[in-house]
């Protein structure tokens, strides 16, 4: 009788341990802004995962404006999520207080630079490391869609390759239809995204450490902003809302002429405004004198607090790799930032097609190399960023002057930037 | 004799004990909430206001640490904060604005008129439509080819070329955002204040109607008195929603402030120093939080002494 209980307990023990062994990790993903438009290829990537890594379940949720404020809260109440949508300002301020996991210590830079392109990667580093893998990225120039029967109206035949161009455009644009014809980078809640303007022009924001972008040259940069601004041959809103937000709004009511940035503002146009669509012709970006195409680009970080990280890890790196992130240029047009995207004969095919979207997909998806994020990382970016826009504002509304507003904005970032 | 009268206390006291017990015990689940999600966040939050705490702090398991009046010192040489703090103190302007508006449309709308339901009815509609709605509505109304420009153009008081973006200009966008305040509070405050009117006995305002009192004596000498405590809560709610003002804040001007900062408020400081990304430095944001509770607070005791009593004035 002992010895039956005995092999009784010690059968139900280790038939208990093996189940518990063979339990499922599961891992949480957020993604930011994402549903419900891509669930099915979020959802067919995380099948396609779980059949490949079968001790794996992944869980994932969308998260969207609060997202940054629901990290903190999972992470502080213990529920952390494993894998994390971000972006290049959040990473950075993540890693500095200490909430992300090292990628770089968990994989290795040689694998992380056999995996994915230099400037991605650099957009996510901090303090000599690298917080997140690399996803889909966008250009902040891009490509230049636009309404080819307000050009035609306006007279413009020669389309603008220059900022110099684009700005003499959009006068002769307004001047003739009424509408805009252009909607630049000004003040953006976020960011400081006027900073762009700057490094496209080939103009320094940081040298040796120090705030350098009140130059005169500077100066003159901004101040024939203003004088756009003041003559309203761009819209006033500007200093309200974000620029590439703003543009899709006007430009779908045929009060703006066109938008500057990456594709995806076209998939919105198409869905509101099909005549609007109909419209609408494609062409490569004006750019500065620079002649840079910067970017910025989304990532996926580990939270320090995950409970499995080394599981996070692998998905993480699944969903970022080559053919996953082609997979989703060919659904939306982003631009994948995995080595050997680019040669994908997708982006050349889609690059001869007559649709807008195709084509605008074509000529910037295989351009994931040059994703580079025009703002270093300067730390204290709320205060930073804060100061800029409040002073780009003051000088777009008249109360400093453009080289007053750069001054005291420089003299505040050197005052206030991490050393 | 005495044995009994003595039980009987005993009993009596035994009695009232298991009634203030029991009386207690049905208070227990309300107060341990009170204590969980008010009491304890308020003496945390009041804690954290002399500490540094910080998301790398607790990135990194650190507890807050103790600095005494520091983040009170820093609140005292920042900028945003003095003026979060005076937009917010000039916000409180919207408060008798919109007590004396409700009140007398409630005196209006307090007649059985055909229709008088309908116009309830329509008053109230702003309250429950959403702040971002609102935002929305209030955006093109405001916008420099908007309806109030328009409006304003077709009386003559604006000239025809004259385009004001009203939320763009520093010197409109705050009173333009006030107004939408005022907008959604109304047919609130209206509402209570119907409740408060439909609440006194029309005897008394008979009474001095048949003493040869006027309409104008009547309404200032019968009713305001007894309509006292109502306009204690409705100035107390609309002056702690004006010293705390945000959603509007935030949804005008995408949490920037506004231009020139000029609608940038108290709350909307502790908002960006606490939640506003993740730079949390919840230390500073909770002293600045203490700092609207303490003025909070001594604008309460203002409105319960001028509005406490309630008597018919002879």
């Amino acid at each position: 009788m002992n010895k039956r209980l005995t092999l009784t307990l010690a059968l139900t023990a280790t038939l208990t341990t093996s189940a518990l062994a063979q339990q499922p990790v599961q891992i949480e993903f957020w993604t930011w802004y994402l549903s419900p438009k891509f669930d099915d290829y979020i959802g067919g990537v995380v099948k396609e995962f779980e059949a490949q890594n079968p001790g794996i379940k992944v869980k994932a949720v969308d998260k969207q404006a609060t997202m940054e404020q629901e990290l903190v809260s999972a992470i502080n109440l213990g529920s952390a999520p494993d894998v994390v949508n971000l972006w290049s300002d959040a990473t950075w301020k993540g890693a500095e207080n200490n909430l992300l996991l090292p990628i770089s210590d968990l994989m290795g830079r040689d694998e992380l630079n056999k995996l994915y392109f230099e400037n991605p990667l650099s957009n996510f580093e901090a303090n000599g490391k690298i917080y997140g893998l690399p996803w889909y990225g966008s250009l902040d120039a891009g490509v230049m869609s636009y309404n080819t029967e307000l050009f035609k109206k306006a007279g413009v035949t020669k389309l603008p390759t220059t900022t110099a161009e684009m700005m003499a455009a959009a006068k002769l644009i307004k001047q003739k239809t009424g509408a805009y014809g252009w909607a630049p980078a000004v003040k953006d809640p976020q960011g400081a995204s006027f900073l762009g303007n700057f490094v496209a022009e080939g103009l320094p924001i940081l040298q040796g450490g120090k705030a350098v972008f009140n130059s005169p040259k500077h100066a003159a940069l901004l101040q024939q902003y203003v004088d756009l601004y003041k003559a309203d041959v761009i819209p006033q809103d500007l200093l309200r809302k974000e620029a590439f937000q703003l543009a899709t709004e006007l430009y779908a009511q045929g009060k703006l002429a066109t938008i500057i940035g990456g594709p995806q503002a076209l998939n919105r146009i198409k869905d509101n405004n099909k005549d609007m669509y109909a419209k609408t012709g494609v062409a490569p970006a004006p750019l500065g004198a620079a002649k840079l195409q910067t970017g910025s680009g989304m990532d996926l970080v580990i939270p320090r607090a995950s409970k499995h990280p080394k599981e996070a890890l692998a998905f993480a790196k699944f969903m970022t790799n080559k053919a996953n992130q082609v997979a989703f240029a060919k659904i939306v047009p982003i631009i994948p930032t995995a080595k050997g995207a680019e040669t994908d004969p997708f982006f050349a095919n889609a690059k001869k097609s007559k649709d807008p979207i195709e084509r605008a997909t074509g000529m910037v998806g295989a351009s994931g190399a040059s994703i580079k994020y025009a703002i270093p990382n300067v730390g204290k970016t709320d205060d930073l960023f804060k100061n800029f826009n409040d002073n780009i504002e003051a000088a777009f509304l008249g109360k400093k002057t453009a080289q007053q507003a750069l001054n005291d904005s420089v003299t505040f970032w050197n005052a206030n930037m991490k050393k | 004799m005495s044995t009994p009268t003595l039980n009987s206390a005993g009993k009596k006291r035994g009695r009232a004990l298991g009634v203030t017990l029991s009386s207690y015990l049905f208070l227990l689940p309300a107060l341990v909430l009170l204590f969980v999600f008010t009491v304890y966040p308020v003496l945390y939050g009041s804690y954290l206001g002399f500490t540094k705490y910080t998301a790398l702090q607790f990135g990194t398991g650190q507890p807050p640490q103790w600095i005494g009046l520091e983040n009170f010192r820093t609140l005292a040489g920042d900028d945003l904060f003095r003026i979060g703090l005076a937009n917010s103190l000039k916000y409180l302007l919207v408060v008798p604005v919109l007590q004396i508006a409700s009140l007398a449309v409630a005196v209006l709308v307090n007649r059985s008129l055909p229709g008088i339901t309908f116009f309830r009815a329509a008053y109230y509609i702003p309250v429950i439509t959403s702040v971002s709605l609102a935002a929305v509505m209030w955006d093109w109304i405001y916008n420099k080819d908007g309806t109030l420009n328009w409006f304003l153009k077709s009386l003559h008081i604006l000239g025809q070329n004259a385009n004001i973006s009203w939320l763009l200009n520093p010197d409109t966008a705050f009173w333009a955002i006030m107004f939408v305040t005022f907008w959604r509070g109304f047919g609130y405050y209206m509402v209570l204040y119907l409740a408060g009117l439909q609440s006194i006995p029309a005897e008394l305002e008979e009474a001095a109607t048949l003493d040869g009192a006027s309409r104008a004596q009547t309404f200032w000498r019968v009713t305001v008195p007894l309509m006292k405590p109502t306009i204690l809560l409705c100035s107390l709610l609309s002056t702690l929603s004006a010293l705390r003002v945000l959603d509007e804040i935030i949804v005008f001007t995408n949490g920037t402030g506004g231009p020139l900062n000029s609608t940038y408020t108290a709350l909307l400081y502790v908002y960006k120093k606490s939640f506003g990304g993740l730079d949390f430095n919840y230390g500073l944001a909770s002293a600045a939080g203490l700092v609207v509770a303490v003025l909070a607070l001594g604008l309460s005791i203002i409105n319960f002494r001028y509005f406490r009593d309630a008597s018919v004035r002879a």
